[in-house]
């Protein structure tokens, strides 16, 4: 789900085996910090670019799901740990679930006695809600729940009034049982995200809520100040989930400015206490140098960057047009663009996550030179030379500097282009709708879940395009690709599907070439002298950061 | 322009009145015959050493950005969007990345090759900045020329006719003077920069630097036309209008044969003074990403671009910005003259 958005390489088998072999057992981690303790209290200011939309289940960016996730707890959750650890599914609302039916049928127990942040009480059929919110409103994750008996009928005529058949609730009992079409190995972990948690159904429209956001029953409250400039994160009082982490600073105050330099510089001054962002090239040596006490640089939660290329418009309907980008990409040039945070590659699936496999790469070494000269043959023999391509990008750096980038080397295989920059608070959308007819651009994809599904089928199957805006922004909608996403999906077994994920992964890059991967993202977190580094740097595989492990020295 | 001699006076201030008749009476003690206004004027521009040395200035800035394509091909050996993020340049017979593997440009070199060091893409700053400077210019020039045409026209029309068409114009020139200049710049800049223009036949690209142009050049028409339309207004009841409409002359051909020769001191102080102006606009469209579109590049996108490496980078964004104001600063001196010697009573303020 997620432009820039982070999830560690966890193991997602790990997760499976966890709560296939616990049912319902867990009931939180006492140990629940991830790095150790931290005093409480306080309030601390985090500059990011952005969230692109507040409400839960509209939100793509992972500055939403930083910003959200303590707000809005799910029925499960990912162990507040780091490294694969964070990845293990543990209790939140509700307990494990359990699974029944071959894989069809989950039946949670929600915990007793829990709330929302304004005093009422959490019921089993707030949690249908949420579900009708994110399928009604085919929002990007929409696809994930579309796999549930009665939920594409919902999604014809979405009225808060109707019923998801496979949704079975109980307020009183707090039992919800949720039945799924055929088995699917990635719905427990998108139970785990925020989109999935339960929201007051009875103030929460079935509309976009952005300016408004839900009620929620997380640790923190969210308040939209104003959407482009800040939004504040106060402890929730109501908060009583036991077993799920309180969190610790009272106050989180969210400023939103597009400039990355700016808030490290922020950082730095400790006009901010964090930022969301990397810090950019020219600032990150600076950084490294002078305050490596308070900057980590983690193996990455996994994500791919890539450019998408719209497979219904000229030229990239054209498999050699296709071809012929990724034989002429340079990833040595991105990985200076990306100040050497990035790690050049050439699969959809990224090294960390299950499923990857490590083919050849059939465009040559990603860590070296494109290979123009080949790129320039294709472009020839597709017979779309000389035509007018416009790269879509957006605001935020590096990214004008990566369409700069890009659009050059197609200059250079004989396309004629323009550069198109937008706000990237808009700009996901903006090429994920059809009627933009954007042909090919900048777009990346931060793990929701460590299954490869969570990379297929948001990015690359005929489902996605069902949602508005798409995150298919190439508008794949390959028979072949279809069928087999949907095949090794409902596999339970992740580990024993991996494979044929990888072989999939290739079909993807070699034999289609529907996108051009060129690498893997290390994620930075830079914190200001007040925040106690060492004991909550709250760096997560699935949050990225986890704010409610925030604290102060 | 030739002046109509029956009405030279009228567009004249007391002060060039005084000094004409001054003028007609003693030179070294002898009478000699009158001067025409605009020889006057010339005269006391020449006199204003100040004002020609910054137009000097204005000058050589101009010649420099000329000469773009030159230092590109025979200095630099690189275009202004030629990116280079794996390059190498020989500095002192030492080879050095044009971009550092973590991304730092390489500075000043202070020979042909990145003379004023790379952008984050490996492009030659120095090369960029000149083109950047033919953008600006451009934009600036162009700009202030259709500011120029409309205002005239808008004010000729709504001072001449009076009545309803004055008020349809004039009220309209209160809606666009209402705005701030950068705020209404902006706001047509982003709307027009997502989808371009496209108004019956005509279509401009989201990234044609006719938007910009034409943004700026209508954001200012008012400042000029409201001047025009007063100055019209006051020329309509003048005596050698009658005498044209008494000899049969229709309104089209007064208004151009009899009131537009009278405009034109008006229009010439104002013209130096709208490019200064029209560039900052242009800069200020550019640095918020509502002029020029990238790979272009204007001074204002440099300073913008340059912005985010100021601590590494402080060059980036410092000599664009020492270009900017050494252009600016040179036109508005020289307006600055301009006026003092055309009509030192000009009511002409353009705002920022």
């Amino acid at each position: 789900m997620t432009r820039y958005r982070s999830l560690l390489a966890v193991v997602a088998g790990t997760a499976v085996a966890a709560f296939g072999v616990t049912a319902c057992g867990g009931g939180g981690d006492d140990d629940s910090s991830g790095g150790g303790s931290g005093k409480s209290g306080g309030t601390i200011n985090i500059g990011t670019v952005g969230p692109d939309s507040y409400d839960p289940a509209l939100f793509q960016t992972v500055q939403a799901s930083q910003a959200l996730s303590p707000v809005y707890t799910p029925l499960t959750k990912y162990a507040p740990k780091e490294g694969k650890a964070g990845g293990e599914i543990v209790p939140g609302l509700a307990d494990l679930p359990k699974v029944t039916n071959g894989g069809k049928t989950y039946t949670y127990q929600l915990k007793k006695g829990i709330n929302f942040s304004d005093g009422s009480p959490v019921k089993a059929s707030d949690y249908e809600h949420a579900i009708k919110r994110v399928v009604g409103q085919k929002g990007p994750y929409s696809s994930f729940f579309t796999g549930i008996v009665g939920a594409e009928e919902f999604q014809k005529d979405p009225k808060a009034s109707n019923d998801i058949k496979g949704i079975t609730t109980d307020d009183k009992t707090g039992k919800i049982v949720v039945e799924l079409k055929a088995p699917d190995g990635k719905f427990p972990f998108a139970q785990s995200v925020a989109y999935a948690a339960p929201v007051k159904a009875s103030s929460s429209p079935i509309s976009d809520m952005t300016k408004k956001p839900p009620i929620g029953s997380g640790p923190y409250t969210l308040k939209v100040v104003d959407p482009s400039k800040e939004f504040t994160l106060t402890k929730n009082k109501n908060f009583n989930v036991p077993g799920v982490e309180k969190g610790k600073v009272d106050k989180i105050n969210g400023l939103v400015s597009d400039s990355v330099e700016r808030q490290t510089q922020d950082v730095i001054s400790g006009k901010l206490d964090f930022t969301t962002e990397d810090p950019s090239g020219n600032l990150l040596p600076q950084v490294r140098s002078k305050y490596k006490d308070r900057i980590r640089e983690d193996a990455n939660p996994p994500n791919t960057y890539y450019f998408f290329l719209n497979v219904t418009e000229p030229p990239f309907n054209k498999l050699e047009a296709r071809q012929a980008v990724n034989y002429a990409i340079d990833s040595r040039a991105l990985v200076r663009i990306f100040g050497g945070r990035l790690e050049p590659g050439c699969t959809f699936l990224p090294p960390q996550l299950v499923g990857y496999k490590d083919f050849k790469c059939p465009y040559g070494d990603p860590g070296g030179p494109g290979n123009v000269k080949k790129a320039k043959e294709l472009v020839e023999k597709s017979g779309t030379k000389g035509q007018q391509v416009t790269v879509w990008t957006n605001n935020k750096s590096p990214r004008d500097k990566i369409a700069v980038y890009y659009a050059g080397v197609l200059e250079d295989i004989g396309y004629k282009t323009k550069i198109k920059t937008l706000d990237q608070q808009v700009y996901f959308d903006r090429i994920g709708t059809k009627s933009s007819k954007a042909q090919t651009g900048f777009t990346d994809w931060y793990q929701d879940f460590p299954h490869p599904a969570d990379f297929f089928q948001p990015l690359l199957t005929g489902d996605s395009l069902q949602s508005t805006p798409t995150s298919n922004q190439g508008f794949v909608n390959d028979a072949t690709l279809n069928k087999k996403s949907e095949d090794l999906v409902q596999e339970p077994d992740l580990e024993k599907a991996a494979p044929d994920w990888g072989d999939l992964d290739e079909y993807v890059v070699k034999d289609k070439a529907y996108i051009v991967p060129y690498g893997y993202e290390k994620a930075t977190s830079f914190f200001s002298e007040r925040m106690d580094f060492d004991n909550c740097a709250g760096v997560h595989p699935v949050y990225k950061n986890d704010w409610t492990q925030f604290c102060l020295k | 322009m030739a002046v109509d001699p029956r009405n030279a006076s009228t567009e004249l201030s007391t002060d060039a009145l005084a000094e004409l008749a001054h003028e007609e009476e003693f030179v070294h003690g002898t009478v000699v015959r009158a001067q025409g206004p605009w020889r006057i004027a010339a005269r006391r521009l020449r006199r204003n050493k100040v004002a020609l040395g910054f137009l000097g200035l204005f000058f050589v800035v101009v010649a420099i950005c000329l000469a773009a394509p030159v230092w590109a091909d025979n200095v630099a050996k690189r275009g202004p969007k030629d990116n280079n993020e794996v390059g190498t340049v020989t500095v002192d017979g030492k080879k050095k990345n044009v971009v550092s593997p973590d991304g730092v440009p390489i500075g000043p070199t202070w020979q042909g090759q990145y003379f004023l060091g790379a952008d984050g893409n490996g492009r030659d700053t120095a090369v960029r900045l000149l083109y950047g400077g033919r953008n600006s210019l451009i934009i600036g020039i162009s700009a202030a020329l259709i500011t120029a045409l409309l205002s005239v026209v808008l004010g000729i029309l709504s001072g001449f006719f009076g009545g309803v068409t004055d008020s349809v114009i004039s009220r309209s020139m209160d809606v666009v003077w209402a705005f701030p200049v950068i705020l209404l710049g902006v706001a047509l800049g982003t709307a027009l920069g997502v989808n371009g223009l496209k108004l019956g036949p005509i279509t401009l690209a989201e990234d044609s630097k006719l938007i910009p142009v034409l943004i700026i050049g209508f954001v200012y028409v008012p400042y000029l036309a409201r001047p025009i339309r007063g100055q019209v207004m006051a020329l309509r009841q003048k005596e050698f209008v009658e005498a044209a409409e008494a000899q049969g002359a229709g309104p089209w051909r007064i208004m151009f044969s009899e009131v537009l020769p009278n405009l034109t001191s008006t229009i010439i102080v104002f013209l130096p003074l709208a490019v200064a102006n029209a560039i900052l606009l242009e800069a200020a469209l550019s640095f918020v990403g509502a002029g020029v579109r990238a790979p272009e590049t204007s001074w204002g996108t440099m300073i913008a671009e340059g912005i985010e490496t100021i601590t590494s980078a402080p060059h980036q964004t410092i000599v664009p910005g020492l270009m900017l104001v050494i252009t600016v600063l040179g036109l508005n001196v020289f307006g600055d003259g301009v006026r003092d010697a055309f009509d030192p009573r000009a009511k002409i303020r353009v705002e920022h």
